[in-house]
């Protein structure tokens, strides 16, 4: 096997397997061969997080593992984005995300980031307990193409219907998408904000996320 | 007629009563709403420190025809805080919640204050519970404890400590095992104080989160410890409530000690009462529902918990302050002339 081909798999193997030890050293000697850290992102690190995520819906895997599978990740990226060359880079996605304000609980943010981050966006995470306002400012600071809000707590739920009423007020609500999730969230509730997308699973969450962007961005080039 | 208090008792004992109740416990599982804290001119933040406060608001909520029971405190922040975590107590319509945890690793529990129950919040709460007991009421006083798992993740950034479940499960034990020893002793103080139930609610240490072998390994353990400790209070009753989905864990729920297990609404009623054969089964209307719909479409949701086969009719989580009394009115119907 070529050593390219090797190191891939293995900087793969790092995350699933949860060796955020290892993976350091592994890319490394990835970025010592001047190897491309894009595409150890790419196709190293990236599709093991996808395998760790199917190992969560499959239920083999629950928040613990899938949490250290993310560090692995992290650790991987640090290293590897030393090493990115030229334009391989293409053109990147934005998302704000964060948990709306009265509520600290932030895992399934969390998770959401992460699996964006495997998707191909650039991520701005707001942390927990984010008053609305900050979601407006963030995004039209970055130039976010979505939004994405959590909670886990029914008594916060509303604070996401006005980050909406928000973005209408400033007339950008065309311009960004807006995901909800969490636990107390569910389809219905997103359909009656008028918020753009909802998923139960992050992974599934961040596939909706690509495409409603994707969409947007046709629709606004037509 | 039974009382409400003997009607839960006995439902918790697993004997036979005339129709099922309608509780809601508190602590994590709120039963306080605004309605109520406009009727009574009780209202949060205060209500959280001041144990008259506390008292009368629980109170409001049954004198107004509202929950078949009273339920102190109305949050999960207490033990957090009396072991040195910092709490924002939040507004009349948002619940108080940690803003500061006191260390950063499961290592460093030697550092935490174990709870002093005469003072602070654990001192109002158990002053609220002796107001209520002395009033000598019909009504069963049910008192909270955070669950040990999500005390844990009260005290440290929670997910430091779930990677930690798995990194360092030897001190994560012994973290889990000091959290443990607080809870018994806030817990039998509540139950001395006069509290006839006791309910442990954990809303982060879930089969959906942990999966089924950490719950049974960090969670089952912890949850039977607390209720095994109070086996010598004679006459009390214990419910455990456990958030998410279930459907990972139903045979770990059999070998949970408590006389009642609560649960939430995306999990089916009728797989809980198949699944779990050995307490008394409680839910699961969703709060979510509870806020948005009409009294007359609660009455059917309620219909179908009963119907579904739960012995004690309740909110499947807490409820939104911002829920409408009659609504809470309409659950609370629905069980009195409910029969089997």
């Amino acid at each position: 096997m070529e050593l390219k081909e090797k190191l891939l798999k293995e900087l793969c193997s790092c995350v699933v397997d949860m060796e955020d030890e290892r993976v350091e050293d592994v890319a490394k000697e990835y970025i010592e061969n001047n190897f491309d850290g894009y595409e150890g992102i790419k196709d190293g690190l990236a599709v093991g997080m996808e395998e760790a995520g199917r190992l969560y819906e499959e239920e083999e895997y629950y928040i613990p593992e899938l949490l250290i599978c993310s560090d692995a990740m992290y650790a991987g990226i640090d290293i590897l984005k030393s090493n990115i060359k030229g334009d391989s880079a293409k053109e990147k996605y934005k998302a704000v995300v964060g948990v709306v304000e009265g509520d600290t609980h932030d895992i399934g943010k969390n998770l959401f980031k992460i699996m964006l981050e495997t998707a191909g966006f650039e991520v701005y995470d707001l942390g927990r307990d984010v008053p609305s306002i900050e979601f407006i400012n963030k995004a039209k600071e970055v130039g976010a193409n979505l939004i994405g809000l959590s909670t886990l707590m029914t008594t916060t739920m509303e604070n996401m219907e006005e980050v909406i009423e928000l973005l209408k007020e400033q007339n950008i609500r065309e311009d960004i998408i807006v995901m909800v999730g969490g636990g107390a969230i569910s389809q219905s509730y997103a359909n009656k904000i008028g918020a753009d997308g909802y998923a139960r699973e992050a992974s599934k969450a961040a596939k909706l996320a690509k495409e409603l962007v994707q969409n947007l961005k046709k629709l606004k080039s037509a | 007629m039974l009382t409400p208090k003997d009607r839960l008792h006995n439902i918790l004992k697993g004997n036979k009563v005339d129709r099922p109740p309608c509780i809601c416990p508190g602590g994590m599982m709120n039963m306080i709403i605004e309605d109520v804290m406009d009727i009574t001119g009780v209202t949060w933040p205060s209500a959280h420190t001041n144990a008259q406060m506390m008292a009368d608001l629980t109170e409001g909520v049954y004198e107004n025809k509202g929950f078949e029971n009273f339920g102190v405190p109305f949050c999960m922040t207490v033990e957090a805080e009396a072991m040195g975590a910092k709490v924002y107590m939040g507004t009349k319509v948002n619940e108080p919640r940690v803003i500061e945890y006191p260390i950063e690793s499961v290592a460093d529990y030697t550092k935490l204050q174990y709870i002093n129950v005469n003072e602070g919040r654990a001192k109002v709460v158990l002053d609220a519970i002796k107001i209520l007991k002395e009033k000598n009421k019909e009504v069963p006083i049910i008192a909270n404890l955070t669950g040990p798992i999500s005390l844990a993740s009260s005290l440290m950034e929670p997910i430091t400590f779930y990677k930690q479940l798995r990194k360092k499960p030897k001190e994560a034990h012994e973290f889990m095992e000091f959290v443990t020893k607080n809870l018994i002793t806030f817990g039998r103080a509540q139950l001395e104080a006069g509290a006839d139930v006791l309910t442990i609610s954990d809303p982060s240490g879930t089969g959906e989160l942990l999966g089924p072998k950490m719950f049974r390994e960090f969670a089952v353990p912890y949850l039977n410890e607390i209720i095994n400790s109070f086996k010598d209070i004679k006459d009390k009753g214990t419910i455990i409530h456990i958030c998410g989905r279930l459907k990972s864990i139903y045979d770990e729920l059999n070998t949970l000690n408590s006389d009642a297990i609560s649960f939430d609404s995306i999990t089916s009623a009728t797989k809980v009462v198949e699944n779990v054969t050995n307490k008394a089964i409680m839910g699961n209307i969703s709060t979510f529902a509870l806020e948005n719909n009409t009294p007359e479409k609660l009455k059917n949701i309620s219909n179908i918990c009963l119907h579904n086969g739960v012995d004690i009719l309740s909110p499947a989580c807490g409820i939104g302050p911002r829920t409408k009394l009659e609504n809470i009115q309409a659950i609370v119907e629905t069980a009195k002339r409910y029969k089997k």
